[in-house]
């Protein structure tokens, strides 16, 4: 009998999720498109950085990246704290993605069926076809009040673990301010 | 006994000893079938959301390091070679041979390193793969000219194969990675991936030549014009891992753990 309660179950909440991972496909394309519309028009990484920015700011919940990448010691960041990290954690992921596009040329992509590891949340893999090579990039993507990306797996490496180990060690050196002053040079170095 | 020999047997004691001194440590977090499609979190467990709390997602620790601090020496002493020379050389290769002519020469290298791809294959027991594998060999040496075009590609049957190494067959094999290491010059690897490196060596027809003319003054050349061709790819993920980040060394032993978690998966 409980088995095919759960069977029930899984049957009649099996189309919303599949609803729930189409509409996060497609807003992902759309912004894709969108990115590599701006990618296609810029005439340098810098000026590419800039003319992202609002595109990037739609379609990727930069707080939820910031939090997550902080991890546990966020807790201890005041509301000011969190806000300036957020600030600059932004324009660095928004650095760090534009700095993979050569302007001018576009990248084909693939979009495989997405999995939805938990209710509101979708994982989409894709396959990135760049200059010669093929890229497994895998987006995760989150319900809040629409669809947005809160992770860019790129080759199995995930954008917010790897920065997540290096605020931790800053954390543990001098909390909330070692990271902030961490953020601030690296973005001061690498302009 | 040849000094090459013995120097290599000994960095494969030191490799071995460390081995069994940290794996333990590094192994309590095995990959899951899911990061197969890199679908899992940093530390391979599910993908499950904690409601209220996500703070924790993204767990820290994926790799032991016991050695970082000589570690840390080792990745600032390779930085500093290859900004001032393997990067320049890397540039110059690429100034000297246009796009084409790269690719014909990595082909032709990627083709021969066949044996590694096959008896590691071979050895996972996955004989379907190495059967592609054999087929690619033959498509390519034939049809692809010795290898310079990668003609299998054309085969939907033989495209997309994932490249097995020694160190993917230790991992399928339940060997754990150990710590993390720098190697000089090589860069990021763990114990398992560095003994893995020396089983790929042996494995790569790279390596018979000398063999075959008696003379290790045919290795050479055939080594580095093997280790150039790979110089590009090498240093713009490294350029991808470090660029942008707070800590380089952090950065790229994390983009390092992940990236053969995911390979090894494969």
């Amino acid at each position: 009998m409980i088995p095919r309660l759960l069977l029930l179950l899984c049957a009649t909440s099996l189309p919303a999720l599949h609803a729930a991972s189409d509409t996060a496909k497609a807003r992902l394309e759309t912004a894709v498109n969108e990115v590599l519309d701006v990618a296609n028009r810029a005439t340098s990484t810098s000026a590419l950085a800039k003319d992202l920015r609002p595109v990037l700011l739609k379609s990727i919940s930069f707080e939820a990246m910031t939090r997550r990448a902080v991890g546990p010691g966020w807790r201890q960041f005041s509301d000011a704290q969190r806000k300036k990290a957020t600030e600059l954690f932004t324009t660095l992921i928004i650095r760090t993605y534009s700095a993979k596009f050569t302007p001018g040329e576009r990248p084909r992509i693939e979009y495989k069926s997405a999995a939805t590891p938990a209710p509101g949340r979708v994982e989409v893999p894709t396959t990135l076809l760049y200059q010669g090579s093929r890229y497994e990039v895998v987006y995760r993507m989150e319900q809040s009040e629409n669809w947005r990306i809160t992770d860019i797996v790129i080759e199995g490496v995930s954008l917010i673990a790897n920065y997540r180990t290096q605020f931790d060690a800053q954390f543990k050196k001098g909390g909330a301010g070692a990271v902030l002053a961490s953020l601030t040079q690296t973005l001061d170095t690498s302009r | 006994m040849n000094p090459r020999l013995l120097y290599r047997l000994a960095l494969l004691g030191l490799t071995a000893s460390l081995f069994t001194s940290c794996t333990t440590a590094a192994s309590r977090k095995p990959a899951t079938a899911a990061s197969v499609a890199g679908l899992t979190r940093n530390d391979g467990k599910s993908a499950a959301p904690a409601k209220g709390d996500d703070l924790d997602e993204y767990a820290a620790e994926s790799i032991a390091d016991p050695l970082e601090p000589v570690n840390r020496v080792t990745f600032w002493v390779n930085h500093q070679l290859y900004t001032f020379l393997l990067r320049p050389v890397s540039k110059g290769y690429e100034k000297v041979l246009p796009k084409p002519v790269r690719s014909g020469v990595f082909n032709v290298f990627d083709n021969v390193r066949f044996p590694v791809r096959f008896v590691n294959d071979a050895l996972q027991a996955r004989f379907p793969r190495a059967g592609q594998e054999a087929g690619r060999f033959l498509v390519n040496t034939t049809l692809g000219v010795g290898g310079i075009f990668r003609v299998s590609d054309k085969f939907p049957a033989l495209a997309d194969v994932p490249a097995a190494d020694t160190a993917q067959t230790f991992a399928k094999w339940g060997i754990g990675p150990g710590c993390y290491l720098v190697l000089p010059v090589i860069g990021p690897t763990s114990v398992r991936d560095g003994v893995g490196l020396a089983g790929d060596y042996a494995l790569n027809p790279v390596t018979w030549v000398g063999f075959f003319y008696g003379s290790w003054a045919w290795t050479i050349p055939v080594s580095v014009s093997d280790t150039v061709r790979l110089m590009p790819d090498n240093f713009s993920a490294y350029d991808a891992a470090t660029g942008n980040a707070l800590d380089r060394y952090l950065a790229l032993r994390e983009a390092y753990v992940q990236y053969r978690r995911m390979a090894v998966s494969k």
